[in-house]
């Protein structure tokens, strides 16, 4: 290995056994939780922080400006297409379940059943969604409630793009058979999963909250 | 030719921040012709295409220079190039220049980067002082003026000492847990470059057309919204040093919780540890406000929406409330870390275990969740709801109650102890238990809402900030980096200079801030450039003492310049520490351990004999002292 040919230049310290030394010594475990899903889990907290700011915005410009009726007069929005884009989402929590039970079992063929659907929905959402704002008949330059309107559905938007982009990196090592070998290590679908039920709990409440409330 | 371009490294980097903001660039064309807008603006009110292309240039330079190599690769499904381990250590003083995934390299590049920018801060600070030596106008004019004051706040705050905390804490920490290196390496690297992005975005602001950033560190709404391009700068780089520090407290705080070395249980922590745990709760769970309040302001400005746009239904003060949910834990998040530096320093120094070490790691907890409830004490002058005035202020005050047990817990550990004060890092530890106390008691006294309804936005207010962040946290930057100085480089500084350092330091904080709080109470208002002339003679006497201040923190490059390059070798254990990382040589390994400690017991036991916080692999495993052996000193 080239590591070993390098020189130590303060060798002397750690090194009095004089056996070579190719890498770190591996981490003391101390906690049940793995690293990766705690960091996914730690990363989603932050994710839910920041939604909460623009949730903060929404509800000053609705409860705090108190305009006489919510949606201010002229807006409308679709609530049935939306509706119909929720149960995608939803369906589509589901479907990445499907995949990781499937992995669980060691059934590849599964797995990779299941991320292609999470995927095609997730995608399918994601013009949905383009089509609303194409059709919508307002920006986000349109008062403060297309403002809001669009931030806290764009910011959701972005975040189910970033899903994606972590779901074809798994579909992707999926059907290279990074998962053949040994399909008990599994974090690369799972940690794309918990992503993902994120992403569609998050669109709960956004809809709840947008299109409902 | 074409290895030079397709290597990580900065001619990768340098192709790929053109590639990226051409690209920017081709974004905002685009979809203005889409919009049916004329492809270049001709009205220039919000520069799109300026603006993201300082998004995009940032995130090529990211990728060129190799952040996401790896990610990319295994995302691809290709293979990664094996982790040769070559990438660990420095050898030579341009490994620190490349994406280097070892956190002992990431700690130094953490720390000499951002004393850079405390340096460039620092001289934006003289040029302030000497504008406001004598009333009137004598060096530069109001707007630059504003821009100086707002770039030095953002400086300070954003790319010193937070960045400097997580650069200190990523060297000695994993250190201190007995784990080989950070949990996620590469997104640590990633954290770190970040950093000087964020930085050159602030600096840059001032070739902006309008100047840089005038509206404060604050950037409050809707100054903000309406301010020259320099703003945008500010928004941006705020997200950048924002990611920066969210990743990083991600990092330490999966690292705390999965990777502590054997019999490391959560009481068994050293203090440094604990406050690097507290504040990474914090990071990551209100850094995310200001990354939104910046956002809102940036697509006020460019797209023109209307989060901030009375007119259209917008709310002015939401800013403030946003901002501040994030900005008031900012405040613990830039001290806290620097509790734990003074925790490990005092108990070394004093040869005393920490007095109620329990109650200590509890305090620190206190402050995260109390923090979260006392954002709204600065608005009390915003024009909110008011019946949030009354309610914050007890709030206000209450989080008095676990700085107050930390302070106490400091005098109980010194009380009786043998204080050594042969380190300069011990005196900085004694000088900012009493400087931070005076600035907390003025924040208590801003607590109160008739108070700070008479001093607000006068330099009361600005004394009382520079009390506890420069009394405060600049005072444990230097206790740390004296105290580590040995480990992170295996050289011992010069003490002399040290206490040089230390004295001009000390007399010249309380010289500059002090007589702030005076002419603040008599009303003279911050952030002007000139003032009425009855507060002429104080005001100089502020600039003298600045201008000393400023001159000793170059004895304090040059100790450690000199120091790092020419001074003694440092021993493993200079200073009698019982934590893990003395127990290892100064500099450590590459690798840290060749097999990780065993933890049995505190990490304070000092005075009590035979007493063990951990046993090095190869060590005789001799039976541990327990605490009932005896009662220290």
């Amino acid at each position: 290995m080239e590591s070993a040919s390098v020189p130590l230049p303060h060798g002397a310290g750690g090194h009095a056994t004089g056996h070579d030394h190719h890498g770190p010594p591996e981490a003391n475990v101390s906690s049940r939780i793995d690293r990766q899903t705690l960091g996914i889990l730690l990363f989603i907290v932050s994710e839910v922080m920041l939604f909460g700011s623009f949730f903060a915005s929404y509800f000053f410009l609705r409860v705090v400006v108190n305009p006489e009726t919510w949606p201010p007069h002229p807006f409308e929005l679709p609530v049935a297409v939306a509706g119909m884009n929720t149960a995608i989402l939803v369906s589509s929590s589901f479907t990445i379940h499907y995949a990781l039970e499937a992995i669980r079992k060691g059934n590849k063929a599964g797995m990779k059943l299941g991320l292609m659907l999470t995927w095609i929905l997730g995608l399918t959402f994601l013009f949905v969604q383009i089509n609303e704002y194409v059709h919508i008949g307002f920006s986000a330059r349109t008062e403060a409630f297309g403002t809001i309107f669009f931030s806290l559905t764009g910011l959701h938007g972005a975040h189910v793009f970033i899903g994606l982009c972590l779901l074809t990196a798994a579909t992707i090592r999926a059907f290279r058979g990074h998962f053949d070998k040994e399909p008990e290590k599994h974090l690369g679908v799972e940690v794309p999963g918990i992503y993902w039920h994120f992403v569609d709990i998050m669109w709960i409440v956004v809809f709840f909250t947008v299109y409902i409330l | 030719m074409v290895a030079t371009f397709t290597r990580p490294g900065w001619y990768r980097a340098a192709l790929c921040t053109v590639l990226a903001a051409a690209f920017g660039v081709g974004i905002v064309v685009v979809l203005r012709a889409i919009s049916g807008l004329p492809a270049f603006q001709s009205e220039q009110t919000g520069y799109p295409q300026v603006v993201v292309p300082l998004i995009t240039a940032p995130l090529g330079f990211l990728l060129g220079i190799g952040c996401f190599d790896y990610w990319l690769r295994w995302g691809f499904g290709l293979p990664t190039i094996p982790d040769d381990h070559s990438s660990h250590g420095a050898y030579s003083w341009k490994d620190y220049f490349k994406v280097n995934t070892d956190h002992k390299v990431i700690g130094v590049q953490y720390v000499v980067t951002s004393f850079i920018f405390f340096l460039i801060g620092g001289l934006m600070a003289m040029l302030i002082r000497a504008e406001l030596a004598q009333p009137g106008t004598q060096i530069v004019g109001a707007a630059t003026f504003n821009s100086l004051f707002s770039t030095h706040a953002v400086l300070m705050i954003f790319v010193f000492i937070i960045p400097m905390f997580a650069g200190m804490a990523n060297y000695v920490l994993p250190l201190m847990i007995g784990a080989p290196d950070m949990a996620f390496p590469r997104l640590n690297a990633l954290s770190y470059w970040m950093l000087p992005l964020a930085g050159i975005l602030f600096l840059a602001s001032f070739l902006a057309p309008g100047g840089a950033f005038d509206a404060g560190w604050t950037g409050y709404a809707p100054l903000s919204t309406g301010a020259p391009l320099g703003q945008s700068f500010f928004n941006i780089g705020v997200q950048f040093a924002g990611f920066s520090s969210i990743f990083t407290a991600l990092n330490f705080l999966v690292t705390i919780i999965t990777m502590r070395a054997p019999g490391m249980t959560f009481w068994r922590m050293p203090l440094l540890v604990w406050a690097n745990l507290s504040t990474s709760l914090l990071v990551v769970a209100a850094t995310p406000f200001i990354s939104g309040a910046q956002f809102m302001v940036l697509l006020d400005r460019v797209l023109h929406t209307n989060f901030f746009q009375f007119g259209a239904g917008g709310d002015v003060i939401s800013y403030q409330h946003i901002f501040w949910f994030y900005s008031h834990p900012a405040v613990y998040i830039m001290i806290l870390p620097g509790f734990g530096i003074i925790s490990e320093v005092i108990s070394v120094h004093s040869r005393k275990p920490i007095f109620g070490y329990r109650l200590m790691a509890l305090a620190l907890i206190g402050i995260v969740v109390l923090s979260y409830s006392v954002w709204a004490h600065h608005m009390f002058v915003a024009g909110m709801f008011s019946w949030l005035r009354v309610p914050m202020m007890l709030t206000t005050l209450l989080i008095a109650v676990p700085t107050g047990i930390k302070i106490f817990s400091w005098l109980g550990t010194l009380y009786f102890g043998k204080i050594h004060t042969k380190s300069t890092a011990m005196l900085f530890a004694l000088a900012m238990i009493v400087t931070f106390t005076v600035g907390g008691i003025s924040g208590v006294m801003l607590g109160m809402v008739p108070f700070d309804i008479h001093v607000s936005d006068t330099y009361f207010i600005v004394a009382h900030i520079h009390f506890v962040l420069f009394g405060g946290s600049v005072f444990t930057i230097f206790a740390g980096l004296y105290h580590w100085f040995p480990k992170m480089t295996g050289r011992m500084y010069d003490e002399k200079l040290g206490r040089v350092h230390f004295w001009g330091t000390l007399i010249g904080t309380w010289g500059t801030f002090i007589p702030m709080h005076w002419v603040g109470m008599d009303g003279m208002p911050r952030r002007v450039a000139d003032y009425a002339s009855q507060f002429g003679n104080w005001n100089l006497l502020i600039s003298c003492f600045a201008f000393m201040l400023g001159a000793v923190q170059l004895i304090f490059v040059y100790n450690m310049i000199m120091s790092w390059r020419f001074g003694p070798k440092a021993p493993a254990n200079p200073w009698g520490g019982k934590s893990i990382e003395w127990l290892v040589s100064s500099p450590p390994p590459v690798f840290n351990f060749d097999e990780i400690p065993r933890v049995v017991g505190g990490p304070y036991e000092y005075g009590i004999p035979g007493a063990r916080h951990a046993i090095m692999p190869g060590e005789g495993a001799e039976v541990p002292a327990t605490r009932q052996t005896m009662v220290g000193s």
